[in-house]
């Protein structure tokens, strides 16, 4: 889609932009020159890659065409426009862009090059406590932040009574923000910043922090916003949510704009770019993530994987995940482990081929290895895992705890419900991470 | 229905240079009332936990001024060249003049580098006009320096020396005028420091050296006598000392500063100004990015 000119409607008008940032250059700070480049550095560090290990970096950094010598483009030429009563989702992995385009649209960053317009006020809430100083109470920051969004005190007034009764915050109305929960932070936020009326509200990922009823209430507001002629984007990795709430949906991969369409159909394709639809991850001898002992070559997940490996699961099978290495250096000691979080990010299970988190016999481990391939298998039993989507996970080194390689969120499957475990129940199942089948029983006893 | 409200309001473009930064000035005038917020915010962590409270405002001028006193009775500074023993008390409104400005300087100064710094969760979370951070540290040090300026009548009083009420307005230009230069040093430094953290390490020893190459707590008549006509120009272009010695004069009748001493601090300020608004303006392009 090419940008268009900006009719009456247009409220984003997003024309070809680019953002550049600096990389660090090894030596740290031996002033001016220096300085910037490595603070530009933990910046992308930070902000892109959270706490990947520096294999990753590398890895990526290689199969990677944004980076351009000691430069990163976060976004290229990233162009299209929103009308307004739109509320739009933008979903892309971590370190797509998202964020740095959300900054850029409400401001907070300039672009390297081409240009943003916005027809009246924005609201953006781009992280828990957004905007709130943390010394000042609930009441002074609503003022403080209804301030900063161009608000005069007698409208902030005005509303002050709706904001504290959507968040929920009216005991701790007086207290410091520093001391309030994530949760309450959260409420407040996003009340703020859907109660002072702008025109466009900008949501970052805030809805996966708070608790399940209150991220509903957030999306009936957001879709009300959004029929009250406002312009709502949202980035989330919930991908349920932005397919319940958004008319429209940006897909961005790799600093580019790679879809902008319907909902399902973008989030379709986000789910095919997560390079796993078949289930399998696999690298060739050079470009394969590697430390001096191994290599890392296959990573799959599946029913049986050996023979097919599929990231389509029934929530009655048992789930292998398996991890292909060859052992490159005589003698080497190594030990498999892999982690699981869902979509949202909540940190389902840790587990590795260790004796004490294996239930079944692995004789390599902790052993010195001959050279040659090597195959782990994870097995999560059968009616365990809810019907979601999981997001692998796997590390790979001389001790449990001490990867050598760090493949993070390297894969993803998903549990389908068949309804096996439906039969008599009839509620929703919304909710938990896990559902296991239990042992029950009950005895009259007298 | 405030979509016929949105669409009537124009689509506003950022993302381009606004090479002088008059930009930033109307939009910072536009949110006045957030700057007002700022300062009542700056004011009320400032008073929160103080026993006394806004006294601190009149001790701390009042204090610096009876110490310089005390020293200099101890140095013998009020005997003349001549011999003759003057009284020390008059030197009490002097040094108090310069002090309230100096502490004006040093406060805003002080405050506004690191105002940026401080706030950064929120300068890279939320959009505002950015130069309002360090305004509102500027606005509190006019605040107590205007509340601090009501010990100058008693002071006065005390020391027996007498206010010419008929120039007296020219202390309140000088007063503004040194408010003025304040401003742009600090659209300088609050920016540098987001950038370069030394900046805020090494200010507190420049402020040290810069209190004492201006007449701070001392006359500018030995100075005078002291500095051959170039070096005295060179030392009354430091906005600092012109304005102090602006004040001294509307007050109390001290010797008024060169005219080309008062013109050149008037350039400087004027190019410390204009220069910090349209480099305040370029850092605003990266300060997310690297504060």
């Amino acid at each position: 889609m090419k940008p268009m000119v900006p009719s009456r409607k247009t409220t984003i008008h997003v024309e070809s932009v680019c953002k550049r940032f600096r990389l660090g250059s090894g030596s740290e700070y031996s002033r001016l020159t220096e300085v910037i480049a490595s603070s530009a550095k933990n910046w992308i560090q930070r902000k892109l890659w959270y706490s990947t290990s520096d294999v990753i970096i590398d890895e990526r950094r290689q199969n990677d065409e944004r980076f351009e010598g000691n430069e990163f483009w976060a976004l290229r030429d990233v162009s299209f426009s929103v009308a307004h009563g739109e509320v739009v989702g933008v979903v892309g992995h971590n370190g797509a862009g998202k964020s740095t385009l959300l900054k850029i649209l409400s401001r907070i960053v300039t672009p390297t090059s081409g240009r943003v317009g916005v027809r009246g006020r924005v609201g953006s809430l781009l992280e828990v406590g957004t905007g709130f100083h943390p010394e000042l109470t609930g009441r002074e920051n609503i003022f403080l932040n209804g301030a900063i969004l161009g608000l005069k005190r007698s409208e902030i007034k005005k509303r002050f009574e709706q904001i504290v009764e959507f968040a929920e915050i009216s005991p701790f109305l007086d207290t410091p923000v520093k001391r309030y929960s994530s949760g309450m932070t959260v409420r407040l936020g996003f009340s703020v910043a859907a109660h002072l009326q702008p025109d466009v509200l900008i949501i970052d990922e805030v809805l996966s922090v708070g608790d399940q009823a209150f991220q509903r209430k957030c999306m009936g507001k957001a879709t009300e916003l959004g029929s009250e002629g406002r312009t709502v984007l949202v980035v989330s990795h919930n991908l349920a949510a932005i397919s319940n709430m958004c008319s429209r949906a940006l897909l961005i991969d790799a600093g580019k704009l790679a879809m902008d369409g319907v909902p399902s159909q973008v989030i379709e394709k986000y789910l095919h770019s997560m390079n796993s639809i078949d289930g399998l991850v696999e690298w060739g001898e050079h470009e394969a993530p590697q430390s001096t002992a191994v290599r890392l070559r296959r990573i799959a997940v599946g029913g049986t994987v050996s023979d097919t490996p599929t990231p389509q699961v029934d929530i009655d099978r048992e789930i292998e995940l398996m991890v292909e290495y060859d052992v490159i250096q005589a003698d080497a000691v190594n030990c498999v482990q892999i982690q699981l979080r869902d979509e949202t990010g909540v940190f389902v299970f840790s587990s590795a081929n260790a004796p004490s988190m294996n239930s079944g016999n692995d004789t390599t481990f902790g052993r010195p290895l001959q050279q040659g391939r090597y195959r782990t298998i994870c097995r999560v039993p059968a009616n365990f895992l809810n019907d979601s989507r999981y997001v692998v996970s796997v590390f790979l080194g001389p001790e449990v705890g001490q990867p050598s390689i760090a493949c993070d969120s390297v894969l993803t499957f998903v549990v389908h419900d068949t309804g096996a475990m439906r039969r008599e129940y009839l509620g929703s199942w919304y909710g938990p991470v896990i559902r296991p089948r239990l042992d029950w029983s009950t005895q009259l006893v007298g | 229905m405030s979509s016929d409200e949105t669409t009537s309001q124009p689509l506003r473009y950022y993302g381009q240079r606004d090479v002088w930064g008059l930009g930033q000035l109307r939009e910072g005038w536009q949110a006045k009332e957030l700057l007002y917020s700022f300062f009542l915010r700056d004011l009320l962590i400032r008073y929160r936990q103080v026993f006394v409270g806004v006294l601190w405002v009149l001790i701390q001028p009042l204090m610096s001024t009876l110490i310089f006193l005390a020293l200099f009775f101890v140095l013998g500074a009020n005997r003349t060249e001549s011999g003759e023993v003057t009284s020390t008390w008059g030197y009490a409104p002097i040094i108090l003049v310069g002090m309230l400005l100096w502490q004006m300087v040093n406060n805003s100064l002080r405050d506004a580098t690191g105002s940026l710094v401080n706030y950064r969760h929120v300068v890279t979370k939320i959009y505002f006009p950015r130069m309002l951070l360090p305004l509102s540290s500027l606005l509190c040090a006019v605040f107590d320096m205007l509340v601090g300026s009501v010990l100058i009548l008693p002071v006065c009083y005390f020391s027996g020396v007498t206010i010419h009420w008929n120039t007296a307005l020219l202390a309140l230009i000088a007063a503004s005028w040194l408010v003025v230069f304040c401003f742009g040093c600090i659209l300088w430094l609050s920016a540098l420091n987001a950038h370069y953290r030394d900046v805020g390490y090494a200010l507190p020893f420049v402020l040290q050296i810069g209190m004492f190459v201006s007449p701070v707590v001392y006359g500018t008549e030995k100075i005078r006598n002291l500095l051959s006509p170039w070096l005295l120009v060179v030392y009354e272009s430091n906005p600092v000392a012109a304005t102090i010695s602006l004040a001294r004069y509307g007050l109390f009748g001290s010797p008024l500063p060169s005219i080309l001493g008062l013109a050149t601090a008037l350039i400087v300020t004027l190019g410390i100004v204009v220069s910090g608004l349209a480099w305040f303006q370029r850092a605003n392009q990266w300060i997310a990015d690297r504060i």
